[in-house]
């Protein structure tokens, strides 16, 4: 570190108004880590002339090779403000009195939507976030599931316009067009930010606006960057204006009149747009002088902006020297700082609407009051987003933010995991904390203890979590909620030692590799198989050279990737079917039938969820769906796994006893909507409903070993007797092609079940966007594929979309359903053939 | 034929003279061993009827009947159960089952808790409805034998709780797993029910219920009937619940509202 020491950090951690905790967010190769470097090297900890070229926080061997961020990574820096640009800063919230000095962590995360549960696990330790768009590509399918999940964990956002560069040097766009391509993206941006945020809510405003600062632009691979308050306070004295009202005249339809020195709102013969002449005229010049090598030219032009070059870089000329003067005019640390500091929330601000979105239990308890108001002393909350592996093979630092009270070294604490209920025991550890650490990308450095509002690492946890959960020392803390990922763990892949002697190795790889990984799985199959799931082809692939050189360290063979697939019913079950218990005293009657369309996706996404105040829920239901309400009111439970989009609904009229009887019910039901009939795949879409039990008239003999059981079975039964169905994941891919190149991304996605839905150019470019949907078995090769047909010209990116019926009967042999039956059944080891209904369901 | 033998309450010697006789000559003799035990173990009846006995568990009754049932037709096979056949636990579905498949049944009746529980001095005319008392579990605490209790008590008769025993009984967790896991066996004693009976009280309590039965309501506590160690105490609820009756098996009686005078004097004997 050159220009900050740890304690310097840990002074400005108590000033938690002057923190600002941010992710960087984008789609993926649009500069992420890139731009990143700027603000690493503004904090001088790599020199100024490799910013752009060293993607500091790409840590690993492979991240440098691929140019690819895979992991996120945290960084803590120290800048301080001048004091022009501190009155910027109005909110009593998002400063400290006498402080110009602000602490950013900041964590760039990966833009390819397979890694996309890092970008998860980065917003729900930040505050604010910095969206980065490649002007030349616009807003990608990955900007706005990185935007839209930002805006659901109540992240605010900022934007970049980066690589301007490509758009001057290569695209060649005029001024003009060049405004528009800016204004469009803002455009677009804001229409996400509005579908997903009211400004009348709790955020505020969130909507991004060049005119206010709130937008940057610039090229990270050359270093420079400015917003309109830059160029504002340039021409602040030339015009005599306040450099507030002349940002608001540097965009949109704002007009300047050379001749007659007149501002107009419309274009006319004579004047010229602001943004253009003020802004792009400028940069436009010193890049037509500099790269057209007119000597002359740019020697006037360059002291005229005020800049002075050292003396080597006098002698540079060509691309070399216009990287070193725009990056010494447009410098893009300060302007990226300025614009962090001040549009970001600090904690204090944002912790204030986002605790209802964080903690689990009553609003006004100690630990939410202390979340709500950042408060040090109250007690400890932190959450733990991700395990960070250390250079000691095998143990993590576990990485999270401190959202109130403060985290010591040696610090005796309660560690939560994701099924900890307040009251039990379960998924609970009281530990002392062994260390707690500043994580600095590359480097660690330990810390004496770190107060709310900060982000930081503990070392020692990691044994007793899995990959995340919650630190407190409040006796009754409820958990910090769960992290929902946009991506789903929809590709799996079977791994087994080359050496057979080597399975333990195996076995303890995958639960480091499990823990490393916010979203992988790993999961051992009643086969004796281990299995490895997540979010795709590239995902599975950095996961299993992980397991194969970092956690396992062994040589390892895996099967060729396969999906998973959802059971669901097509039909009504076409008879009441009836289980008897073992002892034959209890009996069960019940029924399946499918979901209406659109039910299984509100469940999904939380619309209609197991938290609901069960009126109101009836009450949707019954407007959205036709559910009868009074059946509504009476949903049991929902499964998998508590949450999950199938529905066991109560429509028995008059049974003594039922609800002594309910948990064992509710148990057997999340067991065969976890594990399905046909090949133990979870269910999806399916309402159960139950119409009659008869129970022994003794509590003894209707307890959980006789009910449970009978409740999978005749579940079983009513999935049969229903038109059983699979269901297959499908991606949705978005693939960006010169014009020439599109026939052959149609052939290819023919040939592959796929179709398109959209096609269209980007506008003021030659570039066009193909968006179709491809069953996700059929992706595997897809991107190689693609390249090979259309000479390499075409990249997708695909990201899971939704769930789609496989046509075809799986009962009926000679079927594709029944074909992924037979080999998922394989597989998993279990019995061969198609189930027996008969083993299902009991005679009167 | 099929043979359903009732083995009475105390040790091996309890059967009937009829009943040992026919599991002399029988192919297969199963010891259901999963709704009672008899203190003696499994050894002792071996020894004392002279061959091997087949354990049969609640999966081999319950869902492996046909296994039990085989070859009935030509050859003698027998069920022995502790108590009586049709007492507390009720094998009605395996006589209808064997009746199904043409395979004559008969049964060889003996004491059973139902009737052996005369022994304290309450006489059986005035008991009402049995209830059995579960173990909680986490969860799961159903309460409805108390409002039988308490019906009874209305109708102004006894009420004979009969005690959970677990004796091989799969653990909740391993219910949904298809590998099944068993819980150490473990058998209810009076001060346990008595426990459970007190919290649903005190639970009753808060929400302001009104209530028959309270913490001083008289209340007896049975053990190991039938044998020589047998015990009985008669005293308040409360006072149950830290009485220490010894080894199982367990039952409790919840004493109606009204006694006969010679009930009274019976049960004198067994104040603590």
């Amino acid at each position: 570190m050159v220009n900050f020491t740890v304690d310097e950090i840990r002074g400005m951690m108590d000033k938690k108004r002057n923190i600002r905790n941010m992710s960087v967010i984008a789609h993926v190769d649009h500069g992420k880590s890139t731009l990143t470097d700027s603000l690493v090297s503004k904090a001088g900890i790599i020199a100024g002339a490799k910013a752009g070229e060293t993607r500091f926080t790409d840590t690993r061997k492979d991240e440098q090779e691929r140019c690819i961020t895979i992991k996120s990574t945290a960084i803590s820096m120290y800048f301080e403000l001048e004091d022009k640009d501190l009155v910027f800063i109005t909110s009593p919230d998002q400063r400290e009195k006498d402080g110009k000095g602000f602490l950013i962590n900041l964590i760039d995360s990966p833009g390819h939507v397979d890694f996309s549960s890092e970008v998860t696990a980065a917003l729900r330790v930040t505050d604010g976030a910095l969206v980065v768009v490649d002007c030349v590509s616009g807003v990608c399918v990955q900007t706005e599931t990185v935007l839209r999940q930002a805006i659901a964990e109540r992240i605010k956002p900022i934007l970049f316009m980066n690589k301007m560069d490509r758009a001057l040097l290569e695209l060649q766009l005029d001024s003009e067009e060049l405004f528009q391509t800016f204004q469009r993206i803002v455009e677009n941006v804001n229409v996400i930010i509005a579908t997903y945020n009211d400004d009348s809510g709790p955020m505020g405003e969130v909507r991004v606006d060049p005119s206010k600062g709130s937008v940057g632009f610039g090229s990270g691979l050359h270093g420079w960057a400015f917003t309109l308050k830059q160029f504002a306070e340039m021409y602040a004295e030339k015009f005599k204006i306040d450099v507030v009202k002349l940002m608001n005249r540097l965009w949109g339809e704002s007009f300047f009149n050379g001749k007659t020195k007149k501002w107009t709102k419309q274009k006319d013969a004579d004047n010229k747009r602001s943004f253009c002449m003020y802004i792009l005229d400028p940069i436009y010049k010193i890049f037509d002088a500099i790269m057209n090598y007119k000597k002359e030219e740019y020697e006037a032009l360059i002291p005229k902006l005020g800049i002075q070059l050292k003396h080597e870089d006098k002698d540079k000329d060509g691309k070399q020297l216009l990287k070193v003067v725009m990056r010494t005019w447009l410098p893009a640390g300060e302007a990226l700082l300025q614009m962090i500091a001040i549009h970001l929330p600090s904690p204090v601000t944002a912790q204030k609407y986002r605790m209802e979105m964080l903690y689990e239990g009553p609003h006004d308890d100690e630990a939410a009051i202390g979340i709500k108001t950042c408060d040090p002393n109250a007690p400890l909350m932190m959450y733990i987003s991700k395990m960070v592996p250390t250079s000691d093979k095998g143990r993590f630092y576990a990485f999270g933010r401190v959202f109130s009270g403060k985290v010591a070294t040696g610090q005796k604490a309660r560690i939560m995991g994701p099924n900890y209920t307040p009251g039990k025991k379960e998924d609970l550890y009281e530990k002392a904390i062994q260390r707690t650490i500043l994580m600095m990308g590359r480097y660690v450095e330990a810390i004496e203890d770190v107060p709310s509002g900060n982000i930081c690492g503990l070392v020692g946890v990691d044994q007793f979590l899995v990959k995340t959960g919650t630190i407190t020392t409040f006796k009754d803390a409820h958990n910090l909620k769960v992290m929902k990922f946009s991506v789903s763990p929809v590709v799996r892949v079977a791994v087994e030692p080359k050496n057979p002697a080597d399975l333990p190795k195996l076995v303890e790889g995958l639960k480091r590799l499990a823990k490393s990984d916010p979203m992988v799985q790993c999961i051992i199959e009643e086969s004796g198989e281990h299995i490895i799931a997540g979010a795709g082809e590239l995902h599975l692939e950095i996961c299993l050279k992980d397991l194969e050189d970092d956690h396992a360290c062994i040589p390892i063979k895996k099967s060729d990737p396969v999906v998973s697939y959802r059971e669901t019913v097509s039909e009504e079950s076409d008879q009441m079917c009836l289980s008897k218990s073992p002892n034959k005293h209890n009996r069960l009657f019940m029924k399946a039938q499918p979901m209406p369309d659109g039910l299984a996706e509100d469940i999904d996404d939380g619309k209609v969820n197991p938290r609901d105040e069960f009126k109101a829920r009836a009450r949707y239901l019954g407007e959205k769906y036709d559910y009868d309400v009074t059946e509504a009111r009476k949903i049991w439970c929902f499964g998998p796994d508590g949450t999950g989009p199938n529905i066991l609904v109560d429509c028995t009229k008059g049974v003594q006893y039922l609800n002594e009887i309910k948990d064992s019910v509710v148990a057997g039901f999340q067991w065969a909507t976890k594990e399905g009939v046909l090949s133990e795949e979870n269910l999806r879409g399916v309402r159960f409903n139950i119409f009659d039990v008869t129970l022994h008239a003794d509590a003894i003999h209707r307890g959980g070993g006789q009910i449970i059981p009978t409740t999978r079975r005749c579940l079983y039964a009513c999935l049969l007797t229903a038109a059983p169905r699979l269901m297959e994941p499908v991606y949705q891919c978005e693939i960006q092609c010169p014009e020439v190149a599109v026939g052959g991304i149609y052939g290819v996605l023919n040939r592959r079940r796929g179709h398109v839905f959209e096609e269209m150019q980007v506008a003021g470019t030659p570039m066009f966007v193909v968006k179709a949907y491809l069953p996700v078995n059929e992706s595997f090769g897809f991107t190689a594929d693609l390249r090979s047909n259309t000479g390499g010209q075409a990249f997708p990116q695909c990201v899971f979309d939704h769930w789609q019926i496989l046509p075809g009967d799986p009962l009926d042999a000679g079927t594709r359903p029944f074909a992924v039956v037979q080999e998922t059944r394989k597989r998993k080891g279990l019995k061969e053939g198609l189930p027996d209904l008969q083993s299902y369901l009991d005679k009167l | 034929m099929f043979y359903i033998i009732g083995l009475g309450l105390g040790d091996c010697k309890d059967i009937t003279v009829k009943g040992l006789e026919i599991i002399k000559k029988c192919d297969r003799v199963y010891l259901e061993a999963y709704t009672s035990i008899l203190t003696c173990g499994t050894q002792a009846l071996e020894e004392f009827y002279g061959r091997k006995l087949i354990v049969a568990d609640r999966d081999l009754v319950e869902q492996g009947a046909d296994d039990i049932l085989e070859g009935a037709k030509t050859s003698d096979i027998a069920l022995l159960v502790v108590g009586d056949p049709f007492g507390a636990t009720t094998h009605t579905d395996l006589v209808l089952r064997a009746e199904e498949n043409g395979i004559e049944v008969r049964v060889v009746h003996n004491a059973s808790i139902l009737n052996a529980v005369g022994c304290c001095g309450l006489q059986l005319y005035s008991y009402g409805e049995t209830v059995s008392i579960p173990y909680w579990m986490d969860g799961w605490e159903p309460d409805s034998f108390y409002d039988k209790i308490a019906s009874n008590f209305r109708n102004k008769v006894h009420t004979l709780c009969l005690l959970d025993i677990k004796v091989k009984e799969p653990t909740l967790e391993s219910l949904v797993k298809k590998k099944k896991e068993y819980m150490p066996p473990k058998f209810m004693s009076v001060s346990e029910a008595a426990q459970q009976l007190l919290q649903i009280i005190k639970k009753r309590k808060e929400a302001q219920v009104e209530l028959e039965i309270n913490e001083d309501n008289l209340a007896i506590g049975l053990a190991r009937v039938g044998s020589d160690t047998q015990k009985i105490v008669a005293c308040s609820l409360i006072e149950m619940a830290t009485v220490d009756l010894g080894g199982p098996l367990h039952s409790l009686i919840i004493v109606g509202p009204i006694l006969h005078p010679l009930e009274e004097d019976y049960l004198r004997k067994f104040k603590l």
